[in-house]
């Protein structure tokens, strides 16, 4: 039946895709190249492309840099552009296959505005929609807590994407929970994204070349995870010559080094970080403030070599640890390791591929060392994933991209291993493990000069595997049936299909409407019930018990442009279906659960919302003003007698301002100012007493608010003179400017003065806090 | 940094990771500028709810059963009685025992002793409903011996009780503390035995109070044998106040009570031991 079912749609694709494909009998010609900064010899990512011959038409170029794109012969001006960079104009003749290789030239001063005659309105014809590219440039200026630059932070500030608390690294977007957001780093998963408990994210933006958030509209070439993609891109390495650069803040400081390995062959990059909060409490006499540690550090690397023309070799790598201890008691640490090996192989110039070999682990540890009940907690999951991607330019008016994607995945979720003297038992959970086995092909095609459409599937399947021992439950939890499989052995399989399909059409110059659809299946799930992200979440499979969760996005949009592409409008609806989406029973413990499985609720979540966004792109005043208007609700059996409750990722409103103003050569003025509704919570409806302690009665789940956070953040950054040999640089930050005592989250207890009051407590993790950090560069 | 202390108390839960109270640390930590304060809140007002505490025990003495109605948030902390109600034990032999009133909203039974492995029933009808719940009595295990145990957390230290016994082994097992200092109740907690089955395992007893214990404070320790329900129940109370872990999404803890009744029936073993801390 389902393999019948396949054959069908696949035949539905070929059909489709056949008749898309207008064969012409003229001969066409190839027109293929790597786009490169010319400084530093990185490749760069996403720049447009246009070749105005009769008509106008246009590409751009992959996440390696490269571009390929068949032409009509004809005499073409071929303009290429990206922000950041001086604009390229060439006349290029088209009567036989071309390589061109193109440096561009990084503008020093961003904010000259250089208007070209040519438009800047890729935004407006590209189907791509849901999409946020965040400029590196961007990231730097904008202000952020203690002054630690953050990727992650920066992208909360737009519309759709909402912080999973204050200073935290997690994030929503439309209304998907955390776990839903797969965070690729060089094409390796990341599976907890923060450090120290979400204050700073993984990702040291010194080693960061790119960054991409798909909100809706996934790509095929994407799946595992429902709601969003964020695609991040390592640096390759300076081609051209020796460099370092770095920084040194109050918590944290930061080296960067890179430079060619054999001059505009093969070139290194390394980047470092590492926080010295707890240098303060050495400065403690108090040995047991004296003795406890808490930092963080992490290291990129990444090297390429370039074979020859049709051949480049990349190698990177990420590793992050977390370390806390508490005086002798207490000890806890956390981190990713992630590797990629990627193989870039042109089989001609217009057939692009991309083999990648990826190496994904995240891991944490508790140690206890009280005496009769010291213990240790080893837990991890650990990803081993092979990936092929092809990108074949068909005509000028089909891109295909195609490619398989296998994943197998371990998740050790945790064994208790007893210390000497200790009365803790050794209590071992079973390994899981899993694979994904995806594959997909998308078209995009440039029907007419108005029209563009992209649409593909992508088939996912899993496979939970032995050994181990698998049980199922009913519906009140109780163990129904356990039995035992072999090392390898399938216990469980699921297959999805998910179409994907998005299209922009071309209003006039100016402005454009889009629409897309996008189905999603997730089989990994976090286990989390919690008010907050914590590294010690739990990871499982989809299994006889689990199902894969689902999810059904549509979107609209509305895209303008004003004043010469100076100014960008957006505008878009969105309405998301999930299904078999997880909760938990209260009084669940997931510590070491052989059987969490059984204390599982199943249900369904819709979100919908509208998003606007004004970005001003050029000029000395540039930034963004995003607002989302959305709801976000579940809907489970057991929970609120199957009536629909809000989520607690729902805000109704939610505000971001983002302003950078370049005053003068040297100085670079921003700031921020966000405003949301507080989350929805429960809070006490009334109490009661039970053996003389207070207990609270909560009435309907999440029909409370938690109070709205706004915050006003500055930072202001001086540039060293120019032509110096050590570039310098100093940054000055405000984090929270007016003082606003933002909820971080509101306890109920006694009075502790009278036992005979109950008193409500809000906690507040940052007032006003300053920051300066010192960058260099030599 | 004494609320940092105040925090960290429950760090020392088994394998409890206090998400908060690290935060609090870090944020302190960083720049000290965490702060909390009490606010005013204009909570939502849910009409009043029946609650039921009733409790069995292996002890010659009168079963209590108490009986009160959910009051509002902002109102004193009162034990508002429920007035009327008829309730009954139900004794594993099928013999119903009514309990009397003797003041509102608490119900007594006559003294008898319950049996450990029986499971008993209660049954109580309030404003016109019937409520009913049952729990099976545990065997008692007995408490070797307590000692106290010194404990440093940032710049505090502080002793507490340590109560020793040996678990029985291959049974599930789940365990409930009771701490009084000087008649005042101080700490109400429950542990079980997934951990450590069958072994010699040390309790520690984390208190709330702010105030560390000194020498002639008399200590009475209460430790009880609970069914794995009562276990759950108590369990989930602690969990929303963050013990065991990040605090979870708050919700009434999963009542044994048939109607969905707030409360819980606890048929349990207890043993008690008073020492004067020198």
């Amino acid at each position: 039946m389902l393999m019948l079912r396949i054959k069908n749609i696949l035949r539905v694709f070929i059909i489709l895709m056949v008749f898309s494909i207008n064969v012409k009998a003229q001969e066409n010609f190839t027109i293929t190249g790597l786009i490169t900064d010319s400084l530093s010899g990185e490749t760069l990512i996403g720049v447009s492309l246009k070749f105005t011959g009769k008509t106008q038409l246009g590409t751009s170029t992959n996440a390696y840099g490269f571009y390929s794109y068949k032409l009509s012969p004809g005499e073409y001006t071929l303009s290429v552009s990206y922000i950041g960079y001086r604009s390229v104009n060439k006349k290029i003749n088209v009567d036989k296959d071309i390589r061109l290789d193109l440096k561009m030239i990084p503008d020093n001063v961003l904010d000259e505005i250089i208007i070209s005659s040519e438009k800047r309105n890729d935004n407006l014809i590209n189907a791509q929609m849901g999409i946020a590219k965040v400029n590196l440039s961007e990231i730097k200026n904008v202000p952020v807590l203690f002054g630690e630059r953050d990727i992650l932070k920066t992208i909360q500030l737009i519309p759709g994407i909402k912080p999973a608390g204050e200073g935290n690294s997690g994030f929503y977007v439309r209304g998907g929970a955390a776990d839903q957001n797969l965070i690729l780093l060089d094409e390796a998963p990341v599976y907890n994204a923060s450090h120290l408990l979400g204050f700073f994210s993984t990702f040291n933006s010194d080693a960061i070349k790119d960054v991409s958030v798909y909100k809706g509209g996934m790509p095929a070439q994407y799946g595992g995870r429902l709601s969003s993609v964020l695609d991040i891109r390592m640096n390759d390495g300076n081609k051209k010559e020796y460099t370092a650069e770095g920084g040194i803040g109050l918590i944290s400081s930061r080296l960067k080094v890179e430079g060619p390995l054999s001059k505009d062959k093969s070139s290194f990059m390394i980047s470092g970080r590492r926080t010295y909060a707890d240098a303060f409490l050495a400065f403690s006499g108090d040995s047991s403030i004296k003795n406890n540690t808490l930092y963080f550090y992490d290291l990129n690397a990444k090297a390429n070599y370039q074979i020859d023309s049709k051949n480049t070799l990349y190698m990177s790598g990420y590793f992050g640890r977390d370390e806390l201890g508490l005086n002798e008691t207490f000890g806890f640490g956390w981190g990713n390791a992630t590797a990629t090996l990627r193989w870039n192989h042109l089989f001609s110039n217009r057939l692009f591929s991309n083999t990648s070999l990826i190496y994904s682990n995240y891991d944490y540890k508790i140690e206890n060392f009280l005496e009769e009940n010291s213990f240790k907690v080893n837990s991890s999951i650990r990803d081993l994933n092979l990936k092929q991607d092809f990108q074949l330019s068909l005509n000028n008016s089909h891109n295909l991209r195609f490619g398989t994607d296998l994943i197998y995945h371990r998740i050790r979720p945790g064994e208790v291993q007893p210390g000497e003297k200790s009365s803790v038992n050794l209590i071992a959970v079973e390994d899981r493990k899993g694979s994904e086995i995806a594959a997909y092909i998308s078209d995009e095609w440039e029907v007419n000069e108005k029209l563009n459409i992209v649409y593909g599937l992508r088939t996912s399947s899993f496979m939970l595997l032995g050994p181990g021992n698998f049980s199922s439950f009913d519906r009140s939890g109780n163990i129904t049936a356990t039995s035992f499989y072999q090392d390898g052995k399938l216990v469980k399989s699921y297959f999805n299909l998910e179409p994907r399909i998005s299209a922009a059409y071309q209003l006039n110059e100016e402005a454009s409407f889009k629409g897309s659809y996008t189905r999603n299946s997730q089989n990994l799930h976090l286990m989390s019930n919690s008010t907050a992200s914590s590294p010690t979440d739990l990871y499982i499979m989809s299994s006889n018990n689990v199902k894969p969760e689902l999810a059904d996005q549509i979107s609209l949009g509305y895209f303008r442009n004003f004043n010469d592409d100076k100014f960008e409008f957006s505008t878009e609806v969105y309405y998301k279906k999930l299904q078999r989406q997880i909760e938990y029973r209260s009084g669940t413990d997931l510590r070491a659960n052989t059987n969490v499985e059984a204390d599982l609720l199943y249900g369904d979540g819709r979100a919908y919302g509208i998003e606007f966004f004004l970005k001003k792109r050029f000029g000395k005043l540039n930034g963004w003003l995003g607002y989302t208007l959305s709801r976000t609700e579940r809907k489970f059996d057991e929970i609120e007698n199957e009536n629909w409750f809000l989520a607690k990722q729902d805000r109704t409103h939610d505000l971001s301002v983002v302003g950078i103003y370049k005053a003068g050569e040297r100085w670079t003025l921003s700031s921020t100012f966000v405003y949301n509704t507080g989350n929805a919570v429960t809070f006490p409806a009334g109490k009661y007493q039970l053996n003389n302690n207070t207990v609270f009665y909560y009435s309907k789940r999440n029909s409370d608010r938690m109070p709205n956070y706004h915050r006003l953040d500055f930072s202001a950054t001086l540039e060293g003179k120019p032509g110096r040999k050590v570039n310098s640089s100093w940054s000055f930050g405000i984090y929270n400017l007016y003082n606003r005592k933002n909820a971080f989250s509101i306890d109920f207890r006694d009075d502790p003065d009278d036992a005979s009051k109950t008193q409500a407590v809000r906690t507040t993790l940052f007032g006003i806090i300053p920051s300066v950090t010192w960058n260099f560069k030599f | 940094m004494g609320g940092f202390y105040f925090k960290f108390k429950r760090e020392m839960r088994k394998i409890g990771v206090e998400h908060k109270s690290i935060l609090m640390l870090l944020a302190g930590f960083l720049m000290l500028t965490s702060c909390e304060e009490v606010i005013d809140l204009d909570l939502q007002k849910a009409g009043p709810r029946i609650v039921i505490d009733g409790s069995i025990s292996n002890q010659n003495e009168n079963h209590v059963v108490r009986i009160s109605k959910t009051i509002p948030f902002d109102a004193p902390n009162t034990f508002n009685g429920l007035k009327g109600a008829k309730v009954s034990l139900i004794t594993p032999g099928g013999t119903s025992v009514s309990l009397s009133e003797i003041s509102d909203g608490i119900y007594r039974s006559p003294q008898f002793r319950g049996t450990p492995g029986m499971t008993y029933k209660l049954e109580v009808i309030a404003e016109g409903r019937v409520y009913t719940a049952s729990s099976t009595m545990p065997y008692p295990v007995l408490p070797d011996s307590i000692s106290f145990k010194k404990l440093s957390f940032f710049g505090n230290t502080r002793i507490y009780p340590n109560v020793y016994y040996k678990d029985p082994a291959k049974v599930q097992n789940q365990y409930r503390y009771i701490l009084k200092v000087n008649d005042k109740q101080q700490a109400d907690i429950v542990f079980e035995d997934r951990f450590n089955d069958g072994n010699n395992v040390s309790d520690l007893i984390i208190y709330d109070s702010e105030d560390d214990l000194k020498p002639g404070d008399v200590l009475n320790i209460e430790m009880q044998t609970i069914d794995r329900n009562v276990f759950k129940y108590y369990y989930a109370i602690g969990q929303i106040k963050g013990e065991n872990g990040p605090p979870v999404a708050p919700a009434n803890p999963e009542s044994n009570f048939s109607n969905g009744t707030l409360g819980i029936f606890n048929a349990f073993t207890k043993s008690s031991v008073t020492i004067t801390l020198k």
